[in-house]
């Protein structure tokens, strides 16, 4: 196994909009009419080229998520995005970090998609699920309140949907499905992977804990992702278990360019964007009463209080790099910090080296992607080079051939009455065969 | 707390002015905080979305003449907010059985904003139980052409700033920034409220079914509200049988705090002449 895995993550932000300084909010607030559909066109295929091209470059995962009505990320349905990539890639794995599970009428709608996806691109689909951030809830009607009672309503119909035989009645407290029998089922059994992209709150540490899924700090300082990852082994430990390297993944800007003057350079305006601009919330929007129970707000405003969590629009680029919410840096530098970052926390994966930061043109991350993937991965990997899953056997058949020598014959297979066979029954497959319909029929020599 | 599942209660701070001890009554295994004192015409008032464990001024003032009952709605002041309560129609069901249990078998009703619309489901629900029906500056029914400010969208001090119009009386209520617990107590609070009524902001079945009250209503609104558009008093005034409108001059959307002596005797005098 390698010591690290690389994922390309993809926020696919719309950066023309006016500078921080001018508006209340990239959330929520700012107006749509800033969003040209043509630059919007030509913006989305760069992004998908870019993930697209993050196979190539031989990362261990492609990863998209959802928002909705900001500029920081444009992709209120990940999912659509997820089915292009499947279509554009081969056998690298795609991660939806994730689909915010509380906000869909019907939960089965999310289990339906993912077992598409994860049908047709042969069992490659990583599953997240999360709440979506306090934002999304005003263009929802949805209350705030809700919010974590039905994302645990929702993760167990889906999870019950996927590895029950259906039909089955869901008779819950927020969604009530009178015949579940999702079709089709997933590839991967007993289910797709599962991720929990979080900020460290115990409610979701220990939810991760209890299912042992794989957790992913969103962007944070190396104190507190360092908090979150001790607290979930200790959970882990908690319930019995020792929680592998590969259930933590931290969230951390990483960018890498020729030398390390020139990494600052390049970095600086965009990862700025990302934090000052991208994240540009405020708290009303971000915490819309009722997102986090009284006992979790308490214990955040304290932190914020106690000057430990800094609000992230209020970052400068100094203080990014200095509390490791980012990393910049020649291949050699970043190297050495990745290296330290993941020992000292203990991290199975990056999101973050060789993505593309908010309004980064595209020959910048293009020339990013192959810095990382030529230069510092190779560091993090086995000496074949290879990411995990190209060691591993595929989750699927690749070829017809294949299928057919590995699962023979469907047990169940379509058959029919037909014309001239009488009472029997005769498969679909020979049904065009004279001989096959009347046996008694004499041969034309 | 018996079978009900009750969100957690931390420790509700008090505030420096005007906390006095509620008394609390069971409910359907809540227990719901009131204040009560005087006598005279039994009133009933369901407060707004926030001020909440206050004996306020304006409630000593109803009380010289009326026996007045405050209670406190689930999630605000010292009643828990249990996980099946979701809507107003689960208020009006805990009121009338609240009420049942104190003796309050006929009262007055007075609703003040998000009390307001509590008040008019209540009305909707069980008006025979109702002597009469004051809202003030209340919320609850869709205006088509322009639903006014999304107060969840608001900072703190920006609904601080649109709920009163006298700033001298707005400082005098503003709470105290340095107070963590009471700050941390108004997001509980206002988590209730966005229980009660994120989604959505109207209940288009109060236009008929308030159709069915009988008793004396009135409709009292604000001179310049800048937090609920005027023409929600218009609305309710058009759509409740039996109701007079009137605006108290130079209030905004708080007149128990910014016109309480005004606004008590207003309301003294309508349920004098309400009592047969």
């Amino acid at each position: 196994m390698n010591k690290l895995r690389f994922y390309f993550f993809h926020l696919m932000p719309y950066p023309h909009i006016p500078p921080a300084s001018e508006i209340q909010s990239t959330w929520v607030s700012l107006s749509n009419k800033y969003y040209d559909p043509h630059r919007g066109h030509s913006l989305y295929t760069e992004y998908l080229d870019q993930l697209a091209a993050a196979e190539q470059f031989g990362f261990d995962a492609i990863a998209v998520n959802e928002h909705h009505a900001n500029f920081y990320g444009t992709m209120p349905s990940p999912n659509i995005i997820a089915a292009m990539l499947v279509q554009r890639t081969k056998e690298i794995p795609i991660g939806i970090i994730g689909n915010a599970i509380p906000l869909h009428g019907n939960p089965l709608r999310v289990a339906e998609e993912i077992a598409m996806l994860d049908v047709i691109s042969g069992g490659r689909i990583i599953s997240g699920f999360v709440r979506g951030i306090g934002c999304e809830y005003f263009n929802n009607g949805i209350a705030p309140a809700d919010s974590l009672a039905r994302f645990n309503e929702a993760h167990d119909l889906i999870l019950k949907a996927w590895t029950d035989d259906g039909p089955f009645t869901w008779q819950g407290e927020h969604f009530y499905v009178p015949n579940v029998n999702p079709i089709p089922r997933p590839i991967q059994q007993p289910h797709p992977p599962i991720w929990i992209p979080g900020q460290g709150s115990l409610e979701t540490l220990q939810f991760i804990a209890e299912h042992k899924y794989t957790y992913m700090m969103v962007f944070s300082p190396l104190w507190f992702t360092k908090m979150a990852f001790d607290g979930l082994r200790e959970e882990c430990h908690r319930l019995g278990y020792d929680a592998p390297k590969s259930m933590f993944n931290a969230c951390v800007p990483t960018y890498v360019a020729e030398t390390d003057e020139q990494a600052h350079r390049e970095a600086k305006a965009h990862l700025s964007w990302v934090f000052n601009t991208g994240l540009k919330i405020p708290d009303q929007f971000f915490f819309p009463p009722g997102y986090m129970s009284t006992k979790s707000f308490r214990n955040f405003i304290g932190l914020l209080q106690k000057g430990k969590v800094k609000p992230q629009v209020n970052l400068t680029y100094d203080e990014l790099i200095a509390d490791r919410y980012i990393i910049v840096g020649s291949p050699e530098t970043v190297k050495n910090e990745l290296g330290h970052y993941c020992d000292e926390v203990g991290a199975g994966g990056m999101i973050g080296p060789g993505s593309p930061y908010g309004p980064m043109p595209n020959w910048m991350v293009m020339k990013h992607m192959q810095i990382v993937s030529e230069e510092v991965m190779p560091e993090f990997r086995e000496a074949d080079g290879l990411p995990d899953y190209q060691r591993a056997e595929p989750n699927s058949q690749r070829s017809r051939a294949e299928l057919a020598a590995v699962k023979g014959k469907p047990a169940e297979t379509a058959r029919s009455r037909v014309t001239g066979g009488g009472d029997r029954l005769i498969e679909h497959r020979l049904a065009h065969v004279a001989e096959v319909i009347d046996p008694t029929m004499e041969h034309a020599q | 707390m018996s079978y009900i599942d009750v969100v957690e209660k931390i420790d509700v701070p008090r505030p420096h002015k005007h906390y006095t001890e509620p008394h609390f009554e069971e409910v359907l295994g809540l227990p719901i905080a009131y204040r009560r004192e005087g006598a005279g015409e039994a009133t009933v008032l369901f407060h707004g979305a926030g001020f909440t464990r206050m004996w306020l001024p304006f409630y000593a003032m109803l009380a010289e003449k009326l026996d007045f009952v405050a209670p406190e709605c689930p999630g605000f002041g010292e009643t828990p907010l249990p996980q099946w309560v979701r809507g107003f129609n689960d208020l009006a069901i805990l009121y009338d059985q609240l009420f049942e249990q104190l003796g309050l078998s006929h009262i007055h009703l007075i609703g003040f904003s998000m009390g307001g619309w509590a008040a008019a489901e209540f009305a909707s629900f069980y008006p025979r139980r109702l002597k009469s029906l004051s809202l003030i500056t209340p919320v609850g029914l869709r205006l088509e052409d322009d639903p006014g400010v999304d107060i969840f969208q608001l900072s703190p001090a920006e609904v601080m700033d649109r709920l009163f119009k006298d700033k001298d009386v707005m400082r005098e209520w503003l709470p105290d920034g340095e107070d963590f617990d009471e700050g941390i107590h108004m997001y509980s609070e206002f988590s209730a409220a966005a229980r009660l009524m994120w989604a959505p902001r109207y209940n288009l079945k109060l236009e008929h079914r308030l159709q069915r009250l009988t008793c004396p209503t009135q409709v009292i609104g604000a001179e310049e509200d800048r937090l609920v558009p005027n023409a929600m008093s218009d609305k309710f005034a058009a759509v409740l049988p039996n109701c007079r409108l009137i605006r108290i001059a130079g209030t905004g959307h708080e007149p128990l705090l910014e016109r309480p002596r005004e606004l008590a005797a207003l309301l003294t005098v309508f349920i004098e002449e309400a009592t047969p």
